[in-house]
């Protein structure tokens, strides 16, 4: 293991952008007024299934202060979506056109002189619908005769993922233990605070400036051009602060087209700013499932073939559906050695809100079916669940068949942490009426491979500009959505030319001024990816600076040249150094003036096909059942990862101690609840997010490798701390009551019914 | 009431519906919801908002300064309405405890940091105020 | 739907404010906390021409307690202010519980009890607790002020027999009997915020004989309004407490519940939960009851 890293590495800087947030002076998109701005209002479509017969908005265009009035009609009429690798799952229009497809498809939108106009003229536009037959299941979707979503896509299934090897029936029957079973998950959403905004400024030449909340600026750039009918450099995408986004905000979505194209036809700037009602009752989510999983294991705990069918909710669009169906098969064979296994994945259509990326991407659920089962198992067979994921743990070195390579792997230590820590032997052994101790593991990847934006450009790129007061100007499409990469990025730029961070001015995510491209913040990429295109970009800068060190000196050839403390120094002989500035000055002399800059790039190559590199992790949770009413206390969660070298360690117990908030209300508290395709729950008092006095204590244990595909050693920290919590609590909750939940989230009602104490 | 009317753009409206505390201000010392109150009712009561905590531009109010330090800020979209909610706490009891932490902190929603740096900071903020009352005193 | 418009009035006495509530009542509201009536205002849920706020009439924003008439809310008393008052922990800790945890920290910065009745909700919170203390509203109009027992107070969901031009000027508790014991539980998913699920109030005192001698049982959230449980509150009273009896009683509240299945909860589990939480409730009671029968008897 590497350990000569740079001071600054590991350290809990404070977040650059801080002080601004703590008092009010951080500007979101929503704060950004331009002069002559209009409000912009979506009329949504109040059935799940329908044809648009007729639309008149005569009305609307005629009421004082409506400046614009648009429909499908008045559009380019132009699909997008972010499979541009598969074109024709590119399956949405800013404006529903022939028919909408759930309730809240946008159907119209206004420009107007303020918000209130807006929403009036919205109104008063008259549209004629005529209702459709609507599917709201994936059983009704997948039913026979049951009416097509999308005529395209026959009996609702836009998108199959196969995945195969081992010779699964002959390990099915070597097994001396099979079982099946069916689980079933539900929606969830990302719930960020901040509402979806976006605003757009109408530029010479018919371009656009849209700032907006997003996690991929680079994607909306590129499919705003798209859909648009313009070229991609017409499109300047810019971002303020965002609050949040958990993959929820990384598609190019209707009011950004309608910010744009209502700019584009009033010459005025229009913006657009979501309640919380559309967030909750139309907007994004996590993946509702049905998974089908049959384990076969040796009696001695070997897992010897996994069979796992999975049907995915996609709601009324792929949205980022055909990643989430791709990655559920991944996720089903990733933490363990299988040697046979065969997955099956198809996403299905139905007239609900779409679902998407939302954190942890299809790990989430193929975990809690894998750890679920797992439990069950390791019950079954009369082994320890603990020692059941050791016997199969995968370890560094191991290969995912057609899928990559684990080139470091804490896996089996974070086990061994979480059943010392959580006093999982004992506590065991003297079980406690009503009280359970419950385990689960997983695997996360760092970054996708699998380029389905079809991208030309590098993953991640970025510039990086040197000068002789001694600073750095570091630009980068990386976006930070407030998991802090700005710091983090600035970190390693900061410990890799040895110059304080304070020294590092950063500019970031705006497509026109930062390098092309960077994929976005999604899949924990950005440390990994943006962090070696800076360790790139550094070396050439490092090439421009250490001549200078070897004329100034007189270096033989064997010397090597140290960047620490603002200074360059040589290695055997720290006596002979140069300020960073001054060489920087002596460099652009020799230069004859040309600016010290470099660009430097990621792309994983020769990294298999899913991602370049995999963390890993375990999670023990400790609940008490009220046996009466049915209500789950979580007295402590215990929870040790594996997420490489840790760059900023303040940055990666937050992200721990949030996804556990994220993970508690999967497990427990979050739905929706639905009626037909509606959305009932459209407030924060009933979507149920967990408050600071629902979380319980929580113990993080970090186990540090080395990655050496990572910045520094470092690998994913975001997402896959997301994945463990409904499983060890639905275990824990079993141990306590014998309810074993197959079918989330885990109410109280669901408990006592199980137990047979609901009359 | 909307404090983006008055170009004070720090207050946050996360749910306009008194559920999130994003947008939480001090009307006459007391944490209220501000998308609950409508701008009329609240003309000549003093309120407080995010930007009027800070003692100047380059200073921070010891609450605000925990935050950063412990890392209690994410996204920042819900730090005002905690920051103020944390005010309120503090400015009623001096010493809270954990649990009082937690429950003076229930009416404000945060979807990054699952609280745990935010009591942090709240309580070292405590810390600092009280030391500084003591020595005052 | 687009946010209403309407005309604000802010009388700065009483009298005025009946007048004006006289002179617009052909559409007007009262405004207290405004914690329920903004938000639907804002979308367009309530149209009202007019509004009458209570926030600058004199008087009415006080919380008092004397032994002789007991704890007096004012019509614009805040539900942090009942919560912080000591002898509302003391002396009703069902009430300083229930205006503790319900809603939020800045809900109950704003919002009145008396706007959490006169709201009318079947799961108010302070209701279920102050049925069970068998508080009195006072209600005012130009005319004069009635008395009203918060019993007979609830005629539906969102109603109350309020007359238009009446304001809630002051709620009244009556001191609680000695040797007496009182409690509020409420379930909900998450700790707070929610919105109560079931809600469960009952007070009680021992008699010399350590028997029941006086009873009340009300729950929130599983009927169209607040309700007593009278039914149980009568199988209680008079008796000496026991397991057995207490099962009965709670059982009894149970089949009082008209619970509906809503996204909260379902029918079935409000019921039930009446039960388990009215066994608790009274439990807590006589526990207290028995602790203050002890002191006050060693003191004789």
């Amino acid at each position: 293991m590497k350990t000569n890293n740079p001071q600054l590495i590991g350290q809990s800087i404070p977040r650059i952008d801080g002080p601004h947030k703590v008092t009010g002076r951080a500007i979101y998109t929503d704060d950004l007024k331009l002069p002559g701005m209009l409000y912009g209002k979506l009329l949504r479509s109040p059935y799940a299934h329908a044809r648009i017969k007729r639309i008149d908005v005569s009305k609307a265009r005629a009421l004082p202060g409506v400046k614009d009035v648009i429909i499908g009609a008045d559009t380019p009429q132009i699909k997008y979506g972010n499979w541009r690798l598969v074109p024709e799952s590119q399956d949405e229009l800013p404006l529903a056109v022939d028919k909408v497809r759930f309730i809240g498809d946008e159907v119209a939108a206004v420009a107007a002189i303020d918000p209130e106009t807006a929403e009036r003229a919205c109104e008063l536009i008259e549209v004629e619908y005529e209702e459709l037959p609507a599917v709201f299941s994936v059983e009704d979707a997948c039913a026979e005769g049951a009416p097509l979503v999308h005529d395209i896509s026959k009996g609702n299934v836009s998108l199959v993922r196969k995945i195969s090897y081992g010779d699964l029936e002959g390990m099915f029957q070597k097994a001396d233990y099979v079982r099946e079973d069916t689980f079933r998950v539900h929606a969830v959403q990302h719930a960020y605070l901040e509402p979806c905004a976006s605003l757009a400024e109408p530029d010479e030449g018919g371009r656009i400036t849209l700032w907006t909340s997003t996690q991929t600026p680079y994607l909306v750039q590129c499919l705003l051009a798209s859909t648009l009918g313009i070229p991609e450099n017409h499109v300047r995408v810019m971002k303020v602060m965002v609050g949040g986004g958990f993959g929820g905000k990384m598609e190019l979505r209707p009011w950004e087209f309608c910010a744009a194209f209502m700019a584009r036809r009033t010459g005025k700037p229009v913006k657009f700013t979501l309640t919380r009602v559309d967030e909750l009752a139309f907007g994004r989510r996590r993946h509702g499932m049905t998974l089908y999983s049959k384990v076969g294991l040796s009696k001695d705990g070997k897992l010897l073939a996994k069979d796992f069918q999975v049907m995915l909710d996609g709601g009324a669009y792929n949205a980022m559906g055909p990643t989430a169906t791709f990655l559920c098969g991944t996720f089903g064979n990733m933490a363990y050695r299988l040697p046979a296994y065969r997955y099956f994945g198809r996403h299905v259509y139905t007239n609900k809100p779409p679902a998407s990326a939302m954190r942890g991407f299809g790990a989430p659920q193929a975990y809690f079916a894998m750890e679920s089962q797992l439990n069950q198992a390791a019950l079954d067979l009369g082994i320890d669940p603990i020692d059941l994921r050791i016997i199969n743990a995968m370890e560094e070195g191991d290969v995912i068949p057609e899928v990559a390579t684990v080139s470091s792997c804490g896996f089996k230590q974070c086990l061994e942490k979480v059943r010392a820590a959580s006093g999982w032997d004992e506590k065991r052994k003297n079980k406690k009426p009503g009280h359970g101790l419950g385990i689960s593991a997983f695997s996360f990847i760092s970054g996708g491979v699998f380029n389905w934006f079809n991208t030309k450009y590098n993953f991640s790129s970025v510039e990086v500009r040197v000068y002789d007061d001694g600073t750095a100007h570091l630009f980068s499409m990386a976006c930070d959505i407030g998991q802090g990469t700005d710091t983090v990025l600035r970190q390693i730029l900061a410990a890799d030319l040895g110059i304080g961070i304070d020294k590092v001015r950063l500019t970031s995510m705006d497509t026109s001024n930062t390098p092309k491209a960077d994929l976005g913040s999604w899949g924990s990429r950005v440390t990994l990816m943006n962090g070696n295109a800076i360790l790139d970009a550094c070396r050439k800068i490092k090439d421009m600076l250490i001549p200078v060190m070897f004329t100034q000196f007189d270096l033989n050839q064997i010397q090597d040249i140290a960047f620490e403390d603002d200074h360059l120094f040589v290695r055997s002989n720290p006596k002979k150094r140069l300020s960073f500035a001054e060489c920087v000055y002596k460099a652009l002399r020799g230069r004859r003036g040309e600016p010290l800059s470099a660009h430097g790039f990621y792309t994983p190559r020769n990294r298999g096909l899913v991602s370049p590199a995999f963390s890993f992790g375990a999670q023990v949770a400790e609940v008490s059942v009220d046996e009466q009413t049915g209500l789950v206390k979580v007295d402590n969660i215990y929870t040790a990862h594996d997420c490489g070298v840790t760059i900023n360690k303040r940055a990666v117990e937050g992200q721990l101690e949030g996804a556990i908030q994220m993970g508690l209300g999967y497990a427990l508290h979050e739905q929706f609840a639905m009626q037909g395709g509606r959305t009932l729950n459209t407030s924060f008092l009933d979507y149920k997010m967990p408050t600071a006095q629902d979380m319980p204590p929580s113990v993080s244990l970090e186990v540090e490798t080395y990655e050496p595909e990572g910045p520094f050693g470092a690998k994913e920290a975001g997402e896959g701390l997301a994945i463990p919590t409904a499983a060890s609590v639905g275990h824990a909750v079993y141990e306590a009551t014998g309810y074993r939940c197959q079918d989330l989230p885990i109410t109280p009602e669901k408990i006592l019914r199980a137990l047979g104490k609901l009359k | 009431m909307a404090p983006a009317e008055l170009n004070l753009t720090g207050t946050k409206v996360g749910c306009n519906q008194g559920d999130c505390g994003a947008c939480t201000v001090l009307l006459e010392g007391r944490s209220v919801s501000s998308c609950l109150t409508l701008a009329m009712e609240a003309q000549g009561r003093p309120i407080t908002t995010i930007e009027g905590l800070a003692p100047s531009l380059s200073e921070l109010h010891p609450i605000q300064e925990a935050f950063v330090q412990t890392q209690a800020v994410q996204c920042g979209f819900c730090s005002a309405g905690m920051i103020m909610s944390a005010k309120h706490l503090l400015d009623h009891n001096p010493h809270p405890s954990e649990a009082e932490i937690r429950q003076g902190l229930s009416g404000n929603l945060c979807r990054c940091t699952g609280y745990t740096k935010v009591v942090e900071a709240i309580g070292v903020a405590a810390d600092k105020l009280g030391g500084a009352s003591a020595k005052e005193a | 739907m687009a946010t209403s418009h309407f005309a604000l009035h802010q009388p700065q006495s009483l009298s005025q404010a009946l007048d004006l509530l006289e002179m617009h009542r052909a559409s007007v509201r009262l405004l207290a906390g405004g914690t329920d009536l903004v938000p639907k205002l804002k979308v367009g849920a309530l149209k009202v021409a007019n509004l009458v706020s209570l926030q600058g009439v004199p008087g009415l924003g006080a919380v008092a307690f004397d032994e002789g008439q007991g704890l007096v809310i004012g019509g614009t008393a805040r539900l942090a202010q009942v919560a912080a008052l000591p002898e509302v922990k003391r002396l009703y800790p069902g009430l300083a519980h229930a205006c503790s945890v319900m809603a939020t920290t800045q809900i109950r910065n704003m919002g009145t009890v008396a706007g959490n009745l006169a709201n009318a909700a079947p799961s108010a919170d302070t209701a279920a607790p102050l049925l069970a203390y068998d508080a009195r509203v006072t209600a005012t109009n130009k005319k004069g002020s009635r008395d009203i027992p918060l019993a007979q107070f609830f005629a539906g969901p969102g109603l109350s027999v309020l007359e238009p031009g009446e304001i809630i000027t002051a709620i009244t508790v009556p001191p609680p009997p000695p040797k007496s014991g009182s409690a509020y539980q409420r379930l909900s998913a998450r700790s707070q915020v929610d919105i109560c699920a079931v809600g469960v109030a009952a007070s009680l005192s021992l008699d010399g004989q350590g028997r029941l001698a006086h009873c009340r049982l009300a729950c929130a959230s599983v009927a169209p309004t607040p309700l007593r449980c009278l039914e149980a509150e009568e199988m209680l009273s008079g008796q000496a407490p026991g397991d057995d009896l207490l099962d009965r009683a709670a059982q009894a509240a149970a089949a009082a519940a008209k619970p509906i299945d809503d996204m909260r909860a379902s029918a079935a589990y409000r019921r039930q939960m009446v039960e388990v939480l009215s066994r608790r409730v009274l439990a807590t009671c006589l526990a207290q009851a028995a602790s203050l029968a002890q002191a006050q008897g060693g003191a004789a």
